[in-house]
């Protein structure tokens, strides 16, 4: 069975990192991953060390475009799916899908339909899907993913952070996902506000699986822009994110 | 089943992904080039279960490398007929899917191949046992098929050399399907993606008529039908007809009444006035009819000016839609307008009056020649006086119904005279229209614009 993991949180709180390093404990275990940019504002691909050149959104403007060109009995699911395939950026050990640019004016229920059922198919190829996706949980209320197993909120040590989690807790009840279990990963965290966050989460009720302290390895590698994939195994990111990976029965 | 096979036969592996890292080779696909054709030919021109290969085999390619291809079937057989070819050939696409450790995407010259390593560990080393296997499972599957030969060719200047004679083929082929038409199918389709906001829509969806939306065509609906019969695209049986022009079904008015829980019990497909077509809301152009020239505009959602009657899209969208039954507009899929049956009950082409430039361009080439000219743009006109003028110069057949209802209204005039009556046109409050003069009725025309009438009390007293 395939283990879906979303990762989610406001923009800055270094989703995209912990998804990436997730990523990269997952393809040394030999686990094949699917990875899904899903969020406009952020930077998967480059934080992984490769690039997409076109999304799905891309390829749903070319079935849109090129619908009344094509011959009229044709398939056009197993063109779609084609398209979809065209996009995913084959790496070692895991494929890229970026979701790319948001949908234009015109009707995208059939374009989305069939989206639904080639998703459905290719999810199934991998060991684990990680998907980087903003707090709007877009994606998922178009049901373009269907099932989550674990949906993990990602926030700074800032009280207001917490309550993104609860806010997306709240939200997924609105969604009529499968959604099975809600964590909170606390990013970015020290000594002086380690003991408050683990405080806060309880008071809300939010299951907190990780704690990973400021890394100045990933705060060097940001600044330049260079990809976070092949941090040394002794980052504190590195390691935290492998104690949360075991949690997750990765 | 299939013990010669080093490779298991099954549909569990469809949709079965080979990775790149897991690849033994690649085949076609958007790198290079190949394509697959099904042709029907003689009984005694072919030799059932005969394999050719023209160029290299699986086992002469390198690991990792990338090779075009073109896979080639004669089908003969009694009941085998040229019409079959689209169906035979497009479950190839299935078949190649059912061998495990090969993946078979997309159809005709953009086929996609892969074969895993480990398959090829597994003894799948030759593209005979491949063509084997498909032509096994045609044989199986579709047994009208009675014999069966494969060429398959790996070599470059060998593909491009049949690829032509291919892309003709597939050409002849779509010509043949663009001219289905309603009367030639039993089953038409519906669709309720839309009724998640539009829960009276009703979209039917025949040969001569795409959703609203413009993206699900009759074969599309039949594919969907097939796959899931309960999915939100499903088959509608005819029925008897009740008016052929105007496209009324008693199958699709029966389905009228249960999909919008009661609220329309007729859909005549093809008019604009009479029992029009819902419109749910993702309809990609709005008609909307233009009392004062008896004619109906067309406005597509990107054209972000007012039509002549002083409209935007976005307002006469929101009139429109939500799946209802509006006479007076009518939501409709651009190529709808390609369809020879485009609101054939009511003069077609020669009812079309406006239309924005780069709609009108987009479908150009179906517009007939002799009225083509004739259909105004916002370049022509910009309001009703324009565009009266402008369809007076251009001797629009639209006049001739101008003529008919001047002498309407003279004869109107006199009866009016000695009997003092109104007909007033049924019409929702703030619906910027009139109702055209009904046929043959006598009365007085009144064409309310942008009227919003409150009465609170009508007295009727005999005159004293």
């Amino acid at each position: 069975m395939t283990q879906v993991i979303a990762i989610t949180g406001k923009g800055g709180t270094g989703k995209t990192a912990i998804a990436a390093l997730l990523i990269r404990y997952l393809t040394k275990g030999n686990k094949v991953v699917l990875a899904i940019d899903a969020d406009p504002d952020s930077n998967l691909p480059e934080t992984l060390g490769c690039e997409a050149e076109k999304g799905i959104g891309d390829m749903k403007e070319f079935m849109l475009k090129e619908r009344d060109n094509l011959p009229p009995d044709i398939n056009k699911e197993t063109i779609f799916e084609s398209k979809i395939y065209e996009v995913l950026t084959e790496m070692p050990g895991y494929d890229l899908l970026v979701m790319g640019r948001p949908e234009g004016s015109g009707c995208y229920c059939y374009a989305n339909n069939l989206l639904r059922g080639i998703m459905d198919r290719l999810v199934k190829n991998y060991d684990v899907v990680i998907i980087d996706t903003a707090a709007g949980l877009e994606h998922f209320s178009r049901k373009i993913i269907r099932d989550v197993d674990d949906l993990i909120v990602v926030t700074d040590g800032s009280r207001r952070g917490l309550r993104t989690g609860e806010r997306i807790r709240e939200l997924v009840g609105e969604l009529e996902a499968n959604v099975r279990n809600i964590y909170v990963i606390a990013n970015k965290v020290t000594d002086d506000n380690k003991e408050t966050i683990s405080d806060t989460a309880k008071e809300l009720d939010l299951e907190l699986i990780g704690a990973i302290k400021v890394d100045e390895m990933i705060q060097e590698r940001d600044l330049i822009g260079s990809p976070l994939f092949d941090l040394p195994d002794d980052s504190v990111a590195v390691q935290e994110v492998e104690n949360i990976a075991k949690k997750l029965k990765l | 089943m299939a013990d010669e096979f080093p490779f298991e036969i099954s549909p569990m592996f469809e949709g079965e992904r080979v990775r790149k890292d897991g690849m033994y080779v690649e085949l076609a696909g958007p790198k290079s080039k190949g394509f697959e054709l099904v042709k029907s030919v003689g009984m005694d021109e072919i030799e059932d279960g005969k394999f050719t290969l023209i160029g290299p085999d699986i086992s002469e390619m390198e690991e990792g490398s990338r090779h075009p291809i073109a896979m080639i079937y004669r089908i003969a057989g009694e009941l085998v007929e040229q019409d079959l070819e689209a169906i035979v050939e497009r479950r190839n696409h299935d078949f190649q899917n059912y061998i495990q450790g090969v993946m078979h995407l997309n159809q005709r010259y953009d086929i996609w191949i892969r074969v895993s390593k480990d398959a090829m560990k597994k003894g799948l080393d030759s593209l005979e046992q491949i063509a084997k296997a498909t032509m096994m499972l045609f044989k199986n599957e579709l047994p009208f098929i009675e014999k069966i030969e494969a060429t398959y060719i790996t070599d470059m200047s060998e593909v491009e050399k049949e690829l032509d004679g291919a892309i003709a083929t597939y050409t002849a082929r779509d010509e043949r399907t663009r001219n289905l038409h309603d009367e030639d199918v039993d089953v038409f389709y519906g669709c309720t993606l839309c009724q998640s906001f539009a829960p009276t829509n009703v979209c039917v969806v025949t040969p001569d008529r795409i959703s609203l939306c413009g993206a699900i065509n009759w074969f599309d609906g039949r594919a969907a039908a097939k796959v899931d019969p309960e999915g939100p695209q499903f088959a509608i049986e005819k029925g008897e007809i009740i008016d052929a022009k105007g496209g009324e079904y008693s199958g699709v008015n029966d389905l009228a009444k249960s999909l919008s829980n009661g609220e329309y019990d007729r859909i005549k497909i093809h008019s604009f006035f009479e029992f029009p077509h819902t419109s749910c809301g993702c309809f990609e152009v709005v008609g909307f009819y233009i009392p004062e020239v008896d004619g109906i505009g067309w406005v597509d959602r990107d054209f972000m000016g007012t039509a002549p009657n002083g409209l935007p899209f976005s307002t006469m969208a929101g009139q429109t839609g939500g799946g209802k039954q509006v006479v007076g507009f009518l939501g409709i899929g651009i190529n709808y307008f390609r369809s020879p049956k485009f609101i054939e009950v009511d003069g077609g082409w020669n009812r079309v009056v406006w239309m924005p430039k780069l709609l009108k361009d987009k479908v150009l080439a179906d517009i007939p020649k002799d009225i083509v000219d004739k259909v105004a743009t916002e370049e022509d006109a910009s309001d009703l006086e324009s565009l009266k003028a402008f369809l007076k110069e251009k001797d629009h057949p639209i006049l001739e119904r101008w003529v008919e209802e001047e002498e309407e209204d003279e004869a109107v005039e006199e009866t009016a005279t000695a009997a003092p009556t109104m007909q007033m046109p049924m019409m929702a409050a703030g619906t910027p229209m009139a109702m055209p003069a009904g046929s043959g009725g006598s009365g007085v025309k009144i064409i309310l614009k942008n009227a919003k009438v409150s009465i609170d009390r009508v007295i009727i007293k005999k005159s004293e």
